[in-house]
């Protein structure tokens, strides 16, 4: 019998070419992972990188925010930059995205997850002398930007969360989460599609401590959104996408919504709707920008978000997207009656009630993905 | 001029390095994610590999349930889209004759259009003020429109049929193609009618392109997820949809990997048992 001809058995390139990708993803996660490193870089580095900075953008975004009535005032100001949008689709993908090596400068995520950032060392902190919009934002907003007392992050966009529902389907006025419980709205209820969202309704509910739930919460939290499963239309997962057509062709009546849906149907009049102010009060949550500590274009990163904090880029935000901004002068100048009853800026005491995003930790996010994986699973 | 030798490495190389390079080191990439030990960042010099995101998976009977689910929807859609595609295929084959370039094109002509927009269609379709609520409520047969006829498993099943068809058709075609007419005038000519040349020859011999088509149908379907997500709704969620969540959703990539590689491993077992069962040589034969 003939000698067959050596060669390399195929077993052995796969292995190999796995050898040299982890090999390269190992030394990649190496470099990025010193939190010290990266944010002590911030000042230093920009200031000497910005003579030599490249003339272009990388901004990890959300799909919808690359509009650019979101960033009108760079593009005015910066003709020549080139943008670039990447897209994440939700805040654990963001921080995948990062964690993983994105090539963003800029990344856009919402309040809870400032600390991995910060842990991680993705971000850098920003240097709010040279923002000359800065003095427009709130304190409030402000301090939401900031992890041990340092700004890592500049806040833009923020809303609400509550239940949205339709007046012609619902007796009276919903005054607590629970309605999403509800079996009288069976085949027409929506929840958003989101782990931490849930369990946030639940504390709400419950009058639990939503930092510190335990695994008995959290198991009555799973049962209870098991036994709701069955009287949603659907989990929506984008708003403009599958949830807001749904609830102006009247296919949804009760649902976890954030308030650009309620304005939109407001101004649409396809359905007669009301936005809850439960008894529990309301959520709140905050987009936050980052700047990415592997950045080489600095200088910039913070041109665009002082930008994004000018009139016109805050002012497209509310007007033509019906979400909040954190340039006071933007909000103080709304007169349209149905933004004012949207962001609720004639009763202060839904901003009171109000309960914003708290952060969590890795183990809780687990948790809370997981419980949900199982409600769907069901 | 390469010689054999020559020739036979020239083709077979770019293929072999494209799926080596494109499929099973990102295959090697996701079993390797799967055994990291923890479930936040990437990082493979954390620790040592560890199991346990299987075990997590094995222990939940909800993801097990899931994957069920998925592989009974991906068998009845698999074997719906078989049955349904053979009378298309045996059109092509016996009776279109000049015309089958013709049919044959319109066949593929819904793969010029967006796979979402196709399936967005069907949204339409089965909404609550879509064509078939239409129908049902012209017709009397229902008082007021029925609005779960998307948002449901069904829908899921109806609109995954629908988009596998004209896939489905090709590898029977292909088979029947091979249906030599002498063969059935020999049948004819021993006084067998046309049922029983279709039972006795016909069907035999484009078993294995059906077979084929089943195959080619079932394996992606059980890990399918852009169907679901769009007509699914809360009760028509597929195994898929569930990995998908794990890595956009939870950001937890280690146990997505591990749901990824135990179904990877439950079809493969699944394939394996069906060869056993199904002599494809002998089929043929």
């Amino acid at each position: 019998m003939p000698a067959r001809p050596s060669r390399f058995p195929a077993w052995f390139i796969a292995f190999a070419c796995a050898a040299l990708l982890l090999a390269a993803c190992q030394s990649q996660g190496g470099e990025s992972g010193s939190p010290g490193a990266s944010a002590s870089a911030g000042g230093t580095e920009s200031a000497a990188a910005s003579v030599n900075e490249p003339n272009e953008l990388t901004v990890l975004e959300w799909s919808g925010y690359e509009d650019p009535a979101y960033w009108t005032d760079f593009q005015t100001a910066s003709p020549d930059t080139a943008v670039d949008f990447e897209f994440g689709i939700s805040d654990a993908d963001i921080l995948s995205l990062m964690e993983g090596g994105s090539e963003a400068d800029i990344f856009h995520f919402y309040t809870g997850w400032q600390q991995f950032y910060v842990d991680e060392g993705l971000v850098q902190e920003i240097d709010t002398s040279k923002l000359t919009n800065w003095d427009k934002v709130p304190d409030s907003f402000k301090k939401l930007g900031q992890v041990d007392g340092k700004q890592y992050f500049l806040p833009w966009d923020w809303g609400f969360t509550s239940i949205l529902y339709n007046t012609d389907h619902v007796d009276g006025e919903i005054e607590s989460w629970d309605a999403l419980f509800d079996d009288t709205y069976a085949g027409h209820l929506s929840m958003w599609d989101d782990g931490p969202a849930a369990v946030t309704v639940s504390s709400y509910i419950h009058g639990w401590d939503e930092t510190a739930i335990t695994d008995a919460q959290l198991a009555q939290a799973e049962a209870e959104w098991k036994a709701q499963k069955p009287l949603n239309l659907h989990y929506w997962t984008g708003e403009y996408t599958d949830f807001c057509p749904e609830v102006q062709s009247g296919d949804i009546w009760v649902a976890y919504a954030w308030q650009g849906c309620y304005a939109d149907t407001l101004y649409k009049e396809s359905q007669p709707v009301a936005y809850a102010n439960p008894t529990e009060g309301r959520n709140s949550w905050v987009g936050l920008y980052g700047i990415s500590s592997q950045t080489e274009s600095y200088q910039l990163a913070l041109k665009f978000l002082d930008d994004k904090l000018a009139a016109t880029s805050c002012g497209n935000a509310v007007t033509n997207f019906y979400y909040g901004c954190v340039n006071q002068e933007v909000m103080d100048a709304v007169t349209d009656p149905v933004l004012i009853q949207a962001f609720g800026i004639d009763d202060p005491s839904i901003l009171a009630t109000t309960n914003f995003t708290p952060p969590v930790t890795q183990a809780q996010r687990d948790a809370w993905t997981a419980m949900w994986a199982r409600v769907k699973a069901e | 001029m390469l010689g054999r030798r020559g020739s036979l490495w020239f083709l077979a190389v770019p293929p072999y390095l494209w799926l080596l390079l494109l499929f099973v080191v990102p295959l090697g990439v996701v079993a390797a994610i799967s055994l990291l030990p923890g479930s936040g960042r990437i990082n493979f010099g954390a620790g040592w590999p560890s199991l346990n995101h299987y075990r997590e998976v094995l222990d939940t009977p909800a993801y097990l349930r899931r994957l069920g689910i998925s592989v009974g929807m991906a068998f009845v859609i698999a074997a719906a889209a078989t049955v349904l595609a053979y009378p298309i295929a045996y059109f092509l084959a016996f009776r279109a004759r000049q015309r089958a370039t013709v049919f044959l094109i319109l066949l593929l002509v819904p793969f010029a259009s967006s796979y979402l927009l196709r399936v967005m269609a069907w949204k339409l379709l089965l909404g609550r003020e879509g064509a078939v609520n239409w129908v049902l409520t012209s017709l009397g047969l229902i008082q007021e429109p029925a609005g779960l006829l998307v948002y449901s498993q069904a829908a899921v099943v109806i609109t995954l049929i629908y988009v596998w068809i004209p896939f489905a058709a090709l590898p029977i075609y292909a088979a029947l193609q091979r249906v030599h007419p002498s063969h059935l005038e020999a049948a004819a000519d021993l006084g067998a009618g046309p049922w029983t040349r279709f039972g006795r020859i016909t069907i035999p011999m484009s078993l294995p392109g059906a077979l084929a088509t089943f195959s080619m149908v079932f394996i992606p379907t059980v890990g399918e997820y852009v169907t679901p997500s769009l007509v699914g709704g809360t009760g028509g969620l597929m195994y898929g949809n569930l990995i998908q969540d794990f890595f956009t959703r939870a950001g937890n990539w280690p146990l997505g990997s591990a749901m990824a590689v135990l179904m990877l491993l439950a079809v493969l077992v699944l394939v394996v048992v069906a060869l056993r069962l199904v002599d494809l040589r002998r089929v043929a034969a």
